[in-house]
C-alpha cells in the first residue's frame, strides 16, 4: 500500500461484448451474470501510439446484472468497476462491473448504478 | 414393618423403599405414587419386605397403591432387570421408559372405547408360497420353544408373507405375535396389510406417532390380553403379552432398532433375550442381515446358533435386478450424473415407467462457501456445517437442529457471489428437472415427508403413477413396492466407502442393495446403476452379482483379523462438558477407576474425542472398552458403573454409558 492514501481499484473499461452466460442466482438471491468483454483502441506508451486490443472476464451482480441481461454480442458498452481475484485458488483478476453505460446506437441509453 | 421397593425414573442405580399400610405379594408390578424430594412421583413396586436397610423412622408412607389395572407381570418386570442388568441403567429408567407416557405419570387412558367388532370379511385370498417360503413358514410352525431364526431372503422375497403365516398359525393356536419394524413411516402400510389379513384380530400399533392416550391403551390391551398382535417400532419390544408365541423382526439389520439416547438398547437383542426368556421362536428378517446374525447363523456355510432359511429367489418378479457399475473417473459428470444414467432415466420416461435417483443426502448442498476467501458454512454450536436448503433459503445444522437463513455476503469478506458445494436432493432434483422438463420430479426425504401424512400422501401419489422420477434418500430405500420402479441409479454412494467406522462398508452395501432391490419388483424387469470412481471395489463387484455371503465372509474375516465385533464385544463410556479437556480428564479418572477391575480379559483403550467431536456446544470424549468374552466384559462393567457413580463429578459435566454400540 502506497503511504496513508486509501488503496485505489476503480477500472474503466469500453469494449463490445463477446459473449455472456445466462443469468443466474445466489443462493441468497442476487442476480449474477458473467461475460466477456473485447475492448480495441488506440493507447500512448513511451511516447508512441498502438493498436490495443484485450478481452475481459467480467461479473455483474445486483442491478448491473439485471441490465446486462439486456445486452447482445456486439453490442458497445463502457464498463465501470474493480477488480478482484476470480477464486482463492485463481488469481487472475474479474472485473466486477458497477456501472454498465451503452455507448452507441442507442438513443434511449439505459445506465445503471448501485 | 410393610415396606415396598419402588423402582423410580430418576437416575440413580437404586430402588427406593417406602411405607404401606397394607400390602400383599400381589401388589408387585403395581405402579404406585410416593413422596420424592419435594414433590410426588409414581413409580413401579418391585419387591415386598419387612425390613430395610433405612431406619423405619426415616422412611416415608407411600401415597397410594395404583391397583386401576392389573400388574404388570413378572416377566415383564424380568425383561426390565435384564435391560437395566445389561445396559447398566437405573432400573427405574428402564421401567419409566418402557411404559408408555401416560401410565408412567400415574395415569390412565379413558377406558376402551366400545369394542369395535369388525364385520368378518374373508381374508383375502392368500398367494401361492414358492417352496423355499413353504419350507421357511414350516420350519417356524413346527417351532414351540426357543428358537433364533435367521429368515435372509432376496429384495422382493416375499419375507412378509412368511411373517403373516407364521402369526395366521399362532393365532390359530390361541397365542399372541410382537412383530418389530424398523421405522415408524412403514407400520402404516404394514399395519394395513396385516388388518387386512386378520380382520377379526386385534392388532395394537405401538410407536412414537401413536398419540399418547392410543399408545397407553395398547398397553393395555396387550397387558389384559385383548391384543391379538402388536406391530411397533422397537419401543414395542416392550409391551406385555402373556400369551407371546412368536416374535418378529423385520430388517433387523437396521441400525434404528438401536436407540441412540437415553436408554441405549437394541431392540433386536432385547427380543431375542425375550424370546429366550418365554422359551418361543423369533424370527430375524433381512435381505442383508447385520454381519453378527449372519455369523451367528453360521455364514451360510453349516449350521450356527440360529437357524438359517434361506429365500433365495424373488415371489413376484423373475429376477432379481441387473446391477451395473458406472465408471466415473474418466466422465465428465453432467450435474453429478453420468451420461449413462441420464440415458437410462430417459428412456424409462419414454416407457412410462419410474425411476428412483438414489442419493443419502437431503438439503441443497452439503455447506455454502466462499469461492474468494474460503469461508465455510460452520455451525457454531456443532463441529459440522450448516447444510443449504434452498427450497426455503435456510442454513440448518442437521445435528443439532440450528438454523438461520441464507447470508446475503460472506460474512468474513464480503463477497456476494457464495456458492453452495456439493450436492445434495434438492439440487438433484432441481437439475433433474431441467434436464428433463416432461418428467415429474418427486423428491422424497425427510424434509419433504415431514409429517406422516405428508409422507403418506407423498406415497399415494408415487402410487397413483403422480412421479416419473423419484430422488430420494435412504427413507425410500426400505420395504416399499412400486410395480412401476424399474431403474434405481445411486450417486454419490462413494462418500461412506472410506468412512472411520468400521460398519460404514456393511451400511453402505446393505443401503445399495435394499434401495437397489426397490426396482423390478413385479412383472417388469429391474436396473440398477451404480456411480462410483472405484469400479473394482469388492464390495460393488459383490453388489453386481448379489452375492451377499461373500461380501459378509470376507467383511466377517477382517473383522476377525481386527478382533472387531461380533468377534468382540464393546461399550463405550462417553462424556461431554463445556471444554474438551474436561471431558477427557473425567475418563481419564474414569479409566484409572477401571485399571484395578479390567483384569486380563478386558482391554481399555484411551480417552479420545469423538469422532464429532463437538455437538450442541458441548465438546465430547470416548473411551472404549472390549473383551473377547461378554460376562467378562459385564461383570467388568457392573463394578465399574459403581465406581463412577461413587465420582465427584464436575459441574456441566455429562456421561453415559453405551453397550454395545453401534455409532463411533
Amino acid at each position: 500500500m502506497a503511504g496513508d492514501a486509501p488503496p485505489s481499484n476503480l477500472t474503466q473499461l469500453s469494449g463490445r461484448l463477446l459473449e455472456r452466460d445466462a443469468l443466474r442466482r445466489t443462493p441468497a438471491g442476487i442476480p449474477v451474470i458473467e461475460f466477456l468483454l473485447t475492448h480495441t483502441s488506440v493507447q500512448t506508451e513511451a511516447d508512441s501510439e498502438r493498436k490495443v486490443e484485450c478481452e475481459m472476464a467480467c461479473v455483474a451482480m445486483g442491478l448491473a446484472a439485471n441490465v446486462m441481461t439486456a445486452v447482445k454480442p456486439g453490442d458497445a458498452l463502457r464498463l465501470t468497476g474493480f477488480l478482484a481475484a476470480r477464486s482463492l485458488k485463481r488469481r487472475s483478476p474479474i472485473l466486477h462491473v458497477n456501472t454498465v453505460e451503452f455507448v452507441e446506437g442507442n438513443e434511449n441509453g439505459i445506465q445503471a448504478e448501485e | 414393618m410393610n415396606i415396598i421397593r419402588v423402582a423410580l425414573g430418576v437416575p440413580l442405580p437404586r430402588l427406593f423403599d417406602y411405607l404401606v399400610t397394607d400390602y400383599a405379594e400381589s401388589d408387585i408390578g403395581h405402579r404406585v405414587t410416593v413422596p420424592f424430594g419435594s414433590g410426588f412421583r409414581t413409580g413401579v413396586i418391585v419387591a415386598v419386605a419387612h425390613s430395610s436397610a433405612l431406619l423405619e423412622t426415616k422412611l416415608k408412607p407411600a401415597t397410594s397403591i395404583l391397583r386401576d389395572m392389573p400388574p404388570l407381570p413378572a416377566d415383564w418386570l424380568a425383561l426390565c432387570e435384564f435391560c437395566a442388568r445389561y445396559y447398566q441403567a437405573p432400573l427405574g429408567e428402564v421401567m419409566a421408559f418402557a411404559l408408555p407416557p401416560m401410565l408412567r405419570r400415574g395415569k390412565l387412558p379413558r377406558r376402551p372405547r366400545a369394542t369395535v367388532v369388525r364385520e368378518s370379511t374373508s381374508p383375502p385370498a392368500l398367494p401361492t408360497l414358492l417352496p423355499a417360503q413353504q419350507a421357511a413358514v414350516t420350519a417356524l410352525d413346527a417351532c414351540q420353544k426357543f428358537q433364533t431364526f435367521l429368515l435372509h431372503g432376496v429384495t422382493g422375497s416375499g419375507k412378509t408373507e412368511v411373517y403373516l403365516r407364521a402369526i395366521d398359525t399362532v393365532l390359530a393356536r390361541g397365542g399372541q405375535a410382537l412383530m418389530l419394524v424398523p421405522e415408524i413411516a412403514l407400520t402404516p402400510q404394514l399395519q394395513g396389510r396385516v388388518a387386512a389379513r386378520f380382520p377379526t384380530a386385534h392388532v395394537v400399533a405401538a410407536n412414537s406417532a401413536v398419540a399418547d392416550a392410543a399408545r397407553a391403551r395398547g398397553f393395555l390391551d396387550a397387558l389384559e390380553g385383548r391384543a391379538d398382535i402388536v406391530l411397533g417400532t422397537r419401543l414395542a419390544v416392550f409391551i406385555p403379552l402373556e400369551r407371546l408365541q412368536i416374535i418378529i423382526v423385520d430388517e433387523e439389520h437396521d441400525a434404528s432398532f438401536k436407540q441412540q439416547d437415553g436408554l441405549r438398547y437394541s431392540a433386536r437383542d432385547v427380543a431375542i433375550w425375550r424370546a429366550h426368556q418365554r422359551n418361543i421362536p423369533i424370527v430375524l428378517g433381512s435381505a442383508t442381515p447385520s454381519l453378527e446374525t449372519f455369523h451367528h447363523a453360521g455364514r451360510g456355510t453349516g449350521p450356527g446358533r440360529y437357524c438359517m432359511l434361506e429365500l433365495p429367489q424373488r415371489a413376484v418378479a423373475e429376477n432379481l435386478p441387473v446391477v451395473r457399475i458406472i465408471d466415473t473417473r474418466r466422465e465428465k459428470l453432467q450435474d453429478g450424473m453420468s451420461a449413462a444414467l441420464l440415458t437410462a432415466l430417459e428412456l424409462r420416461l419414454a416407457r412410462g415407467e419410474q425411476s428412483l435417483v438414489f442419493l443419502n443426502r437431503r438439503g441443497f448442498a452439503p455447506v455454502l462457501a466462499c469461492p474468494s476467501c474460503g469461508w465455510i458454512s460452520g455451525c457454531k454450536r456443532c463441529a459440522s456445517n450448516l447444510v443449504v436448503h434452498l427450497a426455503d433459503r435456510h442454513l440448518r445444522c442437521h445435528h443439532c437442529g440450528f438454523e438461520t437463513g441464507i447470508p446475503r455476503t460472506c460474512p468474513d469478506c464480503g463477497n456476494l457471489d457464495l456458492q453452495p458445494f456439493g450436492r445434495g436432493t434438492q439440487r438433484l432434483e432441481s437439475v433433474l428437472a431441467e434436464r428433463l422438463p416432461d418428467a415429474r420430479v418427486l423428491r422424497i426425504d425427510r424434509d419433504s415427508a415431514s409429517t406422516p401424512k405428508k409422507w403418506q400422501a407423498l406415497l399415494q401419489q408415487i402410487h397413483d403413477g403422480g412421479a416419473d422420477i423419484l430422488v430420494g434418500t435412504q427413507m425410500l430405500a426400505k420395504g416399499h413396492d412400486f410395480p412401476k420402479l424399474t431403474l434405481v441409479g445411486a450417486v454419490g454412494a462413494d462418500a461412506a466407502l472410506f468412512a472411520a467406522d468400521f460398519r460404514a462398508p456393511e451400511r453402505l452395501f446393505a443401503q445399495l442393495m435394499q434401495v437397489g432391490g426397490r426396482s423390478g419388483r413385479a412383472d417388469l424387469p429391474g436396473e440398477v446403476l451404480i456411480q462410483t470412481e472405484y469400479p473394482q471395489h469388492p464390495l460393488y463387484q459383490a453388489l453386481t452379482t448379489h452375492d451377499y455371503n461373500a461380501f459378509a465372509i470376507t467383511q466377517l474375516n477382517e473383522r476377525e483379523v481386527a478382533a472387531f465385533p461380533p468377534f468382540s464385544f464393546q461399550a463405550l463410556l462417553r462424556a461431554e462438558a463445556r471444554e474438551m479437556q474436561q471431558s477427557l480428564d473425567f475418563l481419564v479418572t474414569a479409566r484409572s477407576a477401571a485399571e484395578p477391575l479390567a483384569g486380563e480379559r478386558v482391554a481399555l483403550y484411551d480417552p479420545v474425542p469423538m469422532r464429532m467431536p463437538r455437538l450442541m456446544t458441548l465438546e465430547r470424549g470416548q473411551l472404549l472398552v472390549e473383551s473377547a468374552n461378554r460376562p467378562a466384559l459385564q461383570a467388568f462393567l457392573a463394578a465399574w458403573m459403581e465406581r463412577i457413580y461413587a465420582l465427584k463429578m464436575p459441574a456441566g459435566l455429562r456421561w453415559h454409558l453405551d453397550v454395545d454400540p453401534l455409532e463411533f
